[in-house]
């Protein structure tokens, strides 16, 4: 039962995320984006990380998507801006390279789940206390390296996007 | 954790600078924007002395193995620390950089300094992730600082592009390294690769995802082509650093992954893990990485796109050296890029001197430097000392940091290897040669002579080529303090 949902959830993650490249219209795109974000959610939740399952439907597909659709909004691209998507040359050899390497990732690693998903996990798994407590444990230094990173790029996005003094 | 503290004190001192540049940002009028590079450069400073007072420490890991401590990472702390004060200097005052915001922009700097130090000394795969975004937003940023500059952006929104696509792919072959070994710290990588068998394809194809992470810092092919268009639309002053201090940090993550996750040392030495082909690997993206960039270099009209060109050659023979993995490849590598800081830096400081005066980067700008006054007369030595380093000509240093590299190739026995690096030098020598070439026996176009520039930068000039002949001669004391150093 578990797996079916697996596949499922997956499956309907790499296809909307299909979707968000070969849309042309970005508003389209942006609507299969909250698709994938929410497959992405589901498969968290399969995996026991409810606390993951839910930040990632509130985070991503909730705060991060609203703001894609407002600049998208107020870039207000007309009909003829819009990507043309054109298969060139390269393009095909990306097709070819991503088909390869898909078929790769998928043989070689069939077998190499399975244990993982068998593991016992402790009662407190996925929940609130135990990702803040690795949180503010043993991830303490990426999360504060998190911190200023973000502040240094809304900083530059502020730079960058200011008008010149004259 | 105390402890931990101790070890992370450089760190901690760049943060605390960084984070009161912020502030004093909010508090300071446009008058006293002065005192922004001031506090940078003592900030960086003092954490170059925090540094050599931690030196003594032996290696450790700490904040539950995020970071590691070792005597490597206190060397490419100080070559942080150095490009960091060089790049402070220059950019202070250059006519490039007069209506940006030296405020933001010092302050960006500073938090790129921080960015390579912990990218140097990461231990686990988010904090090498996360660093070298840091290091990669920062470039992206810094890259297009020039407001109103259509050149600068352009460069930035390309660079913003390939860093996306790379740090995804390396993200993905993190992903998958992870789901091989259960294990996220690079020596935990290592452990579980000496005792399972893992699949090879599947290990292959991830350190292949990784590279193309790391390649994107160092500029190595395939993941070359942002350099020459970056490196031309980004202010020189801050080309000049993104071409020694953002490779260092790439070339140190680069050491700690094939070193710390993919060899183990024996009593014999140092051995790669079997199963994957990293030599041919290596030794594949190293050949065509440095003859891409030497070939290209040839036909180079602009002096930022020959020197882009170049440090994609550079970062070829320094690859070269990792597909040695001996002791001596990092020696030989840290060695390298502590020669290539100081001529590197050097002739982007002559070009900008030359650049801001006579307002233009082609190379043709140096059409008979010698002949323009007493003081251009004296660059063009200045000039022709950092184009025969970067050859790698004796007395130079440059000479001597390619003996070291070559060397550790030659010992592991990878002998075309090291006769292929040794042919692009000689190709190499076309284009720098070209230069010097033109600065002595071309006549110049115009009758305009070169002034004096400022003294920070006369005297930052002259140091940066006295330093590069005295290493050339007497290196014994820094080949010494490098040959000491031990990884991990």
């Amino acid at each position: 039962m578990q797996l079916a949902f697996f596949y499922f959830f997956s499956g309907l993650s790499i296809l909307s995320a299909l979707f968000v490249i070969f849309f042309r219209n970005t508003l389209s795109a942006a609507i299969a984006l909250v698709v994938t974000l929410f497959g992405v959610a589901c498969l968290f939740g399969l995996l026991e990380a409810h606390f993951l399952a839910a930040m990632q439907v509130l985070v991503y597909a909730g705060a991060v998507m609203v703001l894609f659709l407002f600049v998208i909004m107020l870039m207000n691209l007309g009909r003829e801006e819009l990507l043309k998507i054109k298969l060139a040359f390269l393009g095909i050899i990306g097709v070819i390279t991503g088909v390869c390497l898909a078929i790769l990732l998928v043989t070689r690693f069939m077998g190499l789940s399975a244990p993982l998903l068998s593991l016992d996990l402790g009662v407190e798994y996925g929940t609130v206390k135990s990702v803040g407590k690795l949180l503010f444990g043993e991830y303490l230094i990426p999360f504060e390296l998190t911190s200023i990173l973000l502040l240094v790029a809304i900083i530059g996005a502020i730079t960058l996007a200011r008008k010149p003094q004259s | 954790m105390k402890q931990d503290l101790i070890y992370f004190l450089p760190e901690l001192i760049v943060s605390i600078t960084v984070l009161f540049l912020f502030l004093l940002d909010c508090f300071i009028g446009k008058r006293s924007r002065r005192i922004f590079p001031v506090i940078a450069f003592i900030g960086i400073a003092a954490m170059m002395l925090a540094n050599k007072s931690s030196s003594p420490l032996p290696s450790a890991r700490f904040f539950s193995d995020m970071m590691v401590f070792d005597h490597v990472s206190v060397l490419f702390k100080y070559i942080f620390g150095l490009a960091g004060l060089i790049a402070i200097v220059i950019a202070n005052g250059s006519h490039e950089l007069e209506k940006v915001d030296k405020a933001n922009y010092f302050t960006l700097l500073t938090a790129l300094v921080l960015g390579m130090m912990l990218l140097a000394n990461a231990h686990h795969f988010l904090m090498i992730y996360l660093s070298l975004e840091m290091v990669s937003l920062l470039s992206y940023i810094l890259t297009g600082s020039l407001q109103g500059s259509r050149r600068s952006s352009e460069a930035s929104l390309k660079y913003v592009i390939y860093g996306g696509v790379a740090s995804g792919i390396m993200a993905y072959g993190i992903s998958i390294l992870y789901g091989l070994t259960g294990s996220m710290t690079l020596t935990g990588v290592a452990e579980f690769l000496r005792m399972n068998a893992v699949s090879k394809t599947a290990l292959y194809t991830s350190v292949l995802m990784i590279m193309a992470g790391f390649g994107f810092k160092v500029a190595s092919v395939p993941f070359h082509m942002w350099c020459p268009d970056v490196y031309e639309g980004a202010p020189t002053p801050f080309t000049a650093f993104l071409s020694v201090g953002p490779k260092a940090a790439g070339f140190a993550v680069l050491l700690r992954f094939f070193f710390g996750a993919l060899s183990q040392t024996t009593t014999s030495g140092i051995e790669p893990i079997k199963i994957i082909g990293l030599p041919a690997l290596l030794g594949g993206l190293s050949i065509a990485t440095m003859t891409l960039g030497n070939l290209a270099a040839l036909q180079q009209k602009s002096m930022k796109r020959l020197l882009a060109y170049s440090s994609i050659a550079h970062a070829g023979y320094m690859l070269l050296a990792l597909v040695a993995l001996n002791a001596e490849a990092v020696t030989g590598v840290i060695f390298y890029l502590s020669v290539y800081l100081l001529m590197n830096l050097g002739a982007f400081l002559v070009l900008i001197i030359v650049g801001d005066q006579l307002g233009s980067e082609d190379i043709s700008v140096f059409q008979g430097l010698s002949k323009r006054g007493p003081f251009a007369a004296l660059l063009s030595i200045v000039m022709t000392v950092f184009m025969f380093s970067l050859t790698g000509i004796p007395p130079m240093a440059g000479f001597i940091g390619k003996f070291y590299l070559f060397g550790s190739v030659i010992k592991s026995g990878h002998y075309t290897l090291a006769v292929i690096g040794m042919l692009n030098s000689v190709v190499s020598l076309y284009y720098y040669i070209r230069v010097v070439k033109i600065m002595y026996f071309d006549e110049p176009v115009d009758g305009r002579n070169l002034t004096t520039p400022m003294v920070s930068h006369a005297s930052t000039v002259f140091a940066l080529a006295l330093l590069t002949i005295y290493l050339g001669l007497f290196w014994n004391g820094l080949a010494n303090i490098v040959g000491q150093a031990k990884l991990f």
